[in-house]
C-alpha cells in the first residue's frame, strides 16, 4: 500500500472517467486471465498505447521461501542466475537478443517474488520474446563455475549500499523483530550467506526445481498486442515447463511478548534514524484489518498530518516521517520511520510516535480526513497506471497477492468501507507495548 | 525526412498555440525579456503536467553563496506562498495526490507537477503562487537550509558513497569553473546565506526572460492564456547565457581519494568532452559511450568485462555526457548543459581489488581508443539505441522534458533526430569520434575507500595487483588477460595524488587534501 502513495502522477494515461465518480473500479481496464495445463496463470491487459509491451514474468519465490539455514538471500541470487542461458540461448546469445530488442529489461527480487521484465518496443517482436523468455525458464542451465563467478557479484551489490545506513536499519529492524519467519532478513540476506553463496551450486539447482515451476509463476502481459495471439504463443512456449507441486512451508511467528529494542551505531556522521515497529496482519482484499491500517498510516504519518507538519515543518526535528506497511503474503511489520536531525532528539521522536499510536485508539479520525485520504489512494493509483509500464509493475505486486488484477478493485473496495470506528478497533488490535519493536541508528563507532 | 519534420511542427504550431505563444521552435522571433512556452497538448488525457523550466542553475550561484540558487528553487518547491503555509498547501494537495517537485542542474532547474483534470483549477491556483508570490518565510528558510548542510555534512559524504564520488569527480573537473561546486553548495557556503539572498536571488533571476513555461496532456484550450497573463506579472529581464570558460584538461593522471572506513571501493573517473547533444559527431560518439558503458545494461562493454567475467562488483558503466537516472533507468530530461564530460562509474568493489579494476578499467578505455570499436559491435550498438530509445519519452513529463531539451540544442525533435541519423552513420565515423574526443592518458579519477595511503603508495609505485576469485577455475582467457592487467602500468605521478578524510570535502570550496 505505501508504495501506491508514493507513487508521483505523472502519466500518458489511459482511461478519462472523473476519478471522483468512480468507487469502486479503480483499475479501469479490461484483463484475461488464463491457466495452463502446467498451471502456468497468464493475465494479459490489452492497452491502447501504441507500440509498447511490458512481459513481466513474476515466480512466487522472494526471500520469504528462505527458510532453511544458511541460505538468506538465495531468491534474489537465483534472480542473478536466471541471466545465464540456455542450451538453444547461451548467455551471450540472450545479451545479444536483448541488445538488438533495444529492451528495457532486469529483475527484481522482493519478500513473496521474484519479478523478471522486458519492455520492448514493436508488437512484431512479441513472439519472439515469449519464445526467448519460455526457454529461459524452462532450459536455464549454468555450470558450478558460473555460480562461483556469479556469487561475488551479489557481493558486490551489497557494497554498492553498505554506506546506506537505511539498509542497515532495514536489517536491524527485521532481525529484531522476528524470531522464526524468513522475513527476519532483507532480500539481500544476511552477509556471512551471500559470502557462502560459491558453495551453493547444488542447493540452486534444488531451488530452480522447486520454486521456478508454472504452478508457482505468473506470466503478466500488458500494452499493445492481441490477447489471442499472445495466448496461442504461450501455448506454444510454455507448455512444455513441468509442474514442481512444491508445497513451502513457512514458519509462523510466535506472538511476540515483550517491547524490543536494537540500536545501531553508524561509524560516520549521519542523520539519526528511529523505526517503531509492530507485528501486523498480511494482505488482504477481503479481512479490513489491512486497509484499515493503511488508512490509519496516513491520517496520522502522512505529509499532511498534523505529527508531520509538527515534528517536519514546525519543530524541525525530523527530516521525514513516515510509515511502511509492505503488502505481504504473511504477516509482516508495520513501520512507523523518522530520520532526525540531532540525536537526541531520538527519545522526544520516539515518545511522540508512540503517543500519537495511542492518540488513534481513543479519538476518532476525522470524517474529512478519511475522505481526503481515499481521494488520494485513487488519484495517487491513476497515476501509477499512466503507462504501459506502469500498469504492469503496479499489477506485479498485487498479482503475486492474489493472482488476479481484480484485488486492486476489491482492496479499494475495502478502503471505501473502512470507518473511523474500524481505525480506532484496528489500534487497539495491533498497537500494543508488548508487540513492539524498537530500533535507532546514530552516528557512533560501528561494532 | 527533415521538411515533413518541419511542416508538422508548423501545423502543431498553428494548431495548438494561441495567437500570442510562440515556440521559438516555429522560428518565430522571440523577445529574450518574456516568457517562453512548450506546449504538448494531448486532448483526451486525463492529467495535466506542468513544468517550468528555469534556465538559472548552480553555475549562477554569486561566488561565495555556493549553493544559493537550490536553497532559493527549494524555497519555491517546498516553501509556503505569501497566502499559505506549506502545512497548509501540503494540505490542499494530499486529496489530489499532487505535488510540487523540482530538478536542479548547473544551468538550469525544473518546476514539475501533474495532476489529474478534475483537480486542474484549485491545484493551478496553488501551483501559480507558489513560483509568483512565494512566501518567504523564516521558518522555512531555517528548515531548508539546514537540510542542505545536513545533506552536505551527513549524507553525501558519509551515506552514499557512489554520489560522493561523482561529485568529486565533478569539482575535479571543473575546478575555478562556474560548474566546480555541488549544487547544493558547501557547509561552509550555505551556512553563510540568508533570507535577504534568497529573495535578492528570486529577485534577479525569477525573471521572464529565464523561464519556459511547459505544459503537457489535456488541459483546457484557455489554459495558456491564463498561465501567460499570471507570468506577465514578473519582471521582462533576463539572464544572458553563461560564457563558460573551457574546463580545464586534465594534466596525466589526476587522482582524489576520499578516506573513510569502509569495506568497499566508490570509483569514478572522467575528463572534458567538448561537445553535447547540439554537436553533429554527438550521434557518433553515443554509439560509443553506449558500446562502452550503457547505463545499468548487459550491452556495456565494461560491465561484461569487470562484472559478468570477473564478479567484481555489481555493475560498470560509461557515459559520454552528465547522466542523471530518471524512470527506471531511462536518463532524465531537463539536465541540458553548455559543456559535457566523459566519465565512467565503477560501482562500489571490495578494497583488495581497487588496484586491479582502476587498471582494468584505464586499460579497456586505451582499447577503446586505439582499436576502436568492431564492426559487429557497431551494427548491434546501433540497433541497440534505435529501439532502446524508443521507450525514453513515455510519460507526459518526459515527453515535454525531451521537447524542452530538443529545442534546447537546437532540434525540432531529438529522439525523431535520432531514428533519422544513426542509421547513415558508419563504424568509421564512431571511430573518429572516439579518436577525436576520447583519451586514456589525461583523466581524473575519483576514489572514495579507506586507507587512502595505501593506495596512493600502490598507483604510485605500480605495485602488482593480482586478483584472488572464488572460482578456482576461472576461464583461461580470463587469467591470461588478469596477468597483463595487474601489472599494467599507470603513470601517477605522486604529486597528482590528493588523499584527504571523506568528512573534509564539501566543507569550503574546492578540494581539501594534501
Amino acid at each position: 500500500m505505501a508504495k501506491i502513495f508514493a507513487l508521483v502522477l505523472s502519466a500518458v494515461l489511459l482511461f478519462s472517467l472523473p476519478l471522483k465518480s468512480q468507487t469502486t473500479k479503480v483499475f479501469p481496464f479490461d484483463y484475461k486471465i488464463e491457466e495452463l495445463e502446467n498451471g502456468l496463470k497468464v493475465v494479459s491487459v490489452p492497452l491502447s498505447n501504441p507500440n509498447i509491451i511490458s512481459y513481466y514474468t513474476i515466480v512466487r519465490s522472494g526471500s520469504r521461501n528462505e527458510v532453511e539455514p544458511g541460505k538468506s538471500g538465495f531468491a534474489h541470487f537465483f534472480e542473478h542466475m536466471m541471466f545465464k542461458g540456455t542450451k538453444q540461448v547461451p548467455k551471450a546469445a540472450y545479451d545479444d537478443f536483448l541488445s538488438r530488442l533495444g529492451a528495457g529489461t532486469n529483475g527484481f527480487t522482493t519478500d513473496d517474488f521474484t519479478c523478471y521484465f522486458v519492455v520492448f518496443a514493436g508488437r512484431e517482436n512479441l513472439e519472439k520474446v515469449v519464445r526467448t523468455e519460455a526457454d529461459r525458464f524452462i532450459n536455464l542451465v549454468y555450470s558450478e563455475d558460473v555460480i562461483k563467478t556469479e556469487a561475488p557479484v551479489i557481493e558486490g551489490e551489497y557494497y554498492a549500499s553498505v554506506s546506506n545506513p537505511d539498509r542497515r536499519l532495514s536489517e536491524l529492524l527485521r532481525d529484531t523483530a522476528f524470531e522464526k519467519h524468513s522475513y527476519k532478513h532483507t532480500t539481500l540476506g544476511f552477509l556471512k550467506d551471500i559470502q557462502d553463496m560459491p558453495n551453493q551450486h547444488e542447493y540452486s539447482l534444488l531451488y530452480k526445481k522447486r520454486f521456478y515451476a508454472p504452478d508457482n509463476s505468473i506470466l503478466l502481459v500488458a500494452g499493445d498486442f492481441d490477447h489471442a495471439q499472445l495466448l496461442t504463443l504461450v501455448k506454444k512456449y510454455y507448455s512444455g515447463w513441468e509442474k514442481s507441486n512444491y508445497s513451502l512451508q513457512t514458519p509462523v511467528e510466535p506472538p511476540q511478548t515483550q517491547l524490543k529494542r536494537a540500536h545501531y551505531p553508524w561509524p560516520t556522521k549521519t542523520m539519526p534514524r528511529l523505526a517503531v515497529a509492530f507485528h501486523g496482519p498480511a494482505y488482504s482484499d477481503e479481512v479490513i484489518d489491512k486497509a484499515a491500517l493503511d488508512l490509519l498510516a496516513e491520517v496520522s504519518f502522512s505529509p499532511s498530518s498534523p505529527l508531520y507538519q509538527r515534528l517536519v515543518n514546525e519543530e524541525q526535528k525530523c527530516l521525514s516521517l513516515g510509515a511502511g506497511f509492505n503488502d505481504t503474503r504473511d504477516p509482516s511489520l508495520l513501520i512507523f520511520n523518522a530520520v532526525l536531525k540531532n540525536e537526541e532528539d531520538l527519545p522526544y521522536v520516539e515518545g511522540e510516535i508512540l503517543k500519537e499510536l495511542e492518540k488513534v485508539k481513543t479519538e476518532p479520525a476525522p470524517a474529512q480526513k478519511l475522505a481526503d485520504i481515499k481521494s488520494n489512494t485513487k488519484y495517487s493509483l491513476a497515476g501509477a497506471l499512466g503507462t504501459t509500464d506502469g500498469v504492469a509493475g503496479t499489477l506485479a505486486f498485487y498479482i503475486n497477492l492474489a493472482a488476479d488484477p481484480g484485488t486492486v478493485n476489491k482492496l479499494f473496495g475495502l478502503y471505501d468501507r473502512v470507518t473511523p470506528r474500524d481505525i480506532l478497533d484496528i489500534a487497539k488490535k495491533y498497537f500494543k507495548p508488548a508487540n513492539c519493536t524498537i530500533v535507532t541508528l546514530a552516528g557512533g563507532k560501528a561494532k | 525526412m527533415r521538411g515533413i519534420m518541419d511542416a508538422k511542427i508548423g501545423l502543431f504550431c498553428l494548431l495548438m498555440i494561441g495567437a500570442s505563444f510562440l515556440l521559438t521552435s516555429c522560428g518565430s522571433k522571440v523577445d529574450p525579456n518574456k516568457i517562453t512556452t512548450e506546449l504538448l497538448p494531448v486532448t483526451d488525457n486525463p492529467l495535466v503536467h506542468f513544468r517550468v523550466l528555469i534556465k538559472i542553475g548552480s553555475a549562477n550561484d554569486p561566488s561565495g553563496k555556493e549553493g544559493l540558487c537550490q536553497l532559493a528553487w527549494n524555497m519555491l518547491a517546498d516553501g509556503g506562498t505569501r497566502l499559505m503555509s506549506i502545512k497548509e498547501i501540503t494540505e490542499k494537495f494530499y486529496p489530489m495526490a499532487a505535488g510540487v517537485s523540482v530538478s536542479m542542474d548547473k544551468e538550469m532547474a525544473a518546476f514539475s507537477g501533474t495532476v489529474h483534470k478534475d483537480n486542474l483549477d484549485k491545484y493551478y491556483a496553488i501551483f501559480k503562487n507558489m513560483l509568483l508570490d512565494p512566501g518567504f518565510r523564516e521558518d522555512d528558510f531555517n528548515r531548508l537550509r539546514t537540510n542542505q548542510t545536513n545533506f552536505i555534512e551527513k549524507s553525501l559524504t558519509s551515506n552514499m558513497d557512489e554520489p560522493f564520488g561523482k561529485e568529486i569527480l565533478n569539482l575535479m573537473l571543473h575546478d575555478g569553473h562556474p560548474y566546480g561546486h555541488h549544487e547544493a553548495g558547501t557547509v561552509e557556503s550555505v551556512k553563510g546565506l540568508t533570507l535577504e539572498d534568497v529573495k535578492a536571488f528570486y529577485k534577479e533571476q525569477f525573471v521572464q526572460g529565464n523561464i519556459i513555461i511547459g505544459l503537457a496532456g489535456g488541459y483546457p484550450a484557455d489554459l495558456p492564456a491564463r498561465i501567460e497573463v499570471d507570468f506577465k506579472r514578473l519582471p521582462e529581464s533576463f539572464t544572458p547565457r553563461l560564457s563558460l570558460p573551457p574546463a580545464p584538461a586534465p594534466q596525466g593522471i589526476e587522482v582524489v581519494i576520499a578516506d573513510k572506513p569502509s569495506p568497499a571501493t566508490a570509483i569514478s573517473l572522467g575528463f572534458p568532452v567538448t561537445l553535447t547533444k547540439a554537436d553533429k559527431d554527438f550521434f557518433a560518439l553515443w554509439i560509443a559511450g553506449s558500446h562502452f558503458g550503457e547505463h545499468r545494461q548487459s550491452v556495456s562493454h565494461l560491465f561484461q568485462k569487470i562484472r559478468e567475467e570477473r564478479g567484481q562488483n555489481y555493475g560498470d558503466y560509461a557515459y559520454i555526457e552528465h547522466f542523471v537516472q530518471g524512470r527506471d533507468k531511462f536518463p532524465a530530461p531537463n539536465h541540458a548543459r553548455q559543456q559535457q564530460y566523459f566519465s565512467i562509474w565503477i560501482r562500489p568493489l571490495a578494497n583488495a581489488n581497487r588496484h586491479f579494476v582502476i587498471r582494468q578499467a584505464l586499460r579497456e578505455l586505451k582499447k577503446l581508443v586505439d582499436e576502436g570499436i568492431s564492426e559487429d559491435r557497431f551494427q548491434l550498438v546501433r540497433t541497440y539505441l534505435l529501439n532502446y530509445t524508443k521507450l525514453y519519452a513515455q510519460t507526459l513529463g518526459e515527453r515535454l522534458g525531451w521537447q524542452m531539451d530538443s529545442h534546447y540544442y537546437g532540434y525540432q525533435d531529438f529522439l525523431a533526430e535520432a531514428q533519422s541519423v544513426l542509421p547513415r552513420l558508419t563504424r568509421d565515423d564512431v571511430n573518429r569520434a572516439i579518436k577525436k574526443y576520447l583519451n586514456f592518458e589525461n583523466i581524473c579519477l575519483a576514489v572514495i575507500t579507506q586507507d587512502a595511503e595505501g593506495l596512493k603508495n600502490d598507483l604510485v609505485s605500480n605495485t602488482p595487483s593480482p586478483v584472488k576469485y572464488a572460482n578456482p577455475d576461472m576461464p583461461r582467457a580470463v587469467l591470461d588477460e588478469d596477468t597483463v592487467i595487474q601489472e599494467y602500468p599507470l603513470a601517477v605521478r605522486l604529486e597528482k595524488i590528493k588523499t584527504a578524510p571523506a568528512a573534509e570535502f564539501f566543507q569550503r570550496a574546492g578540494l581539501p587534501g594534501k
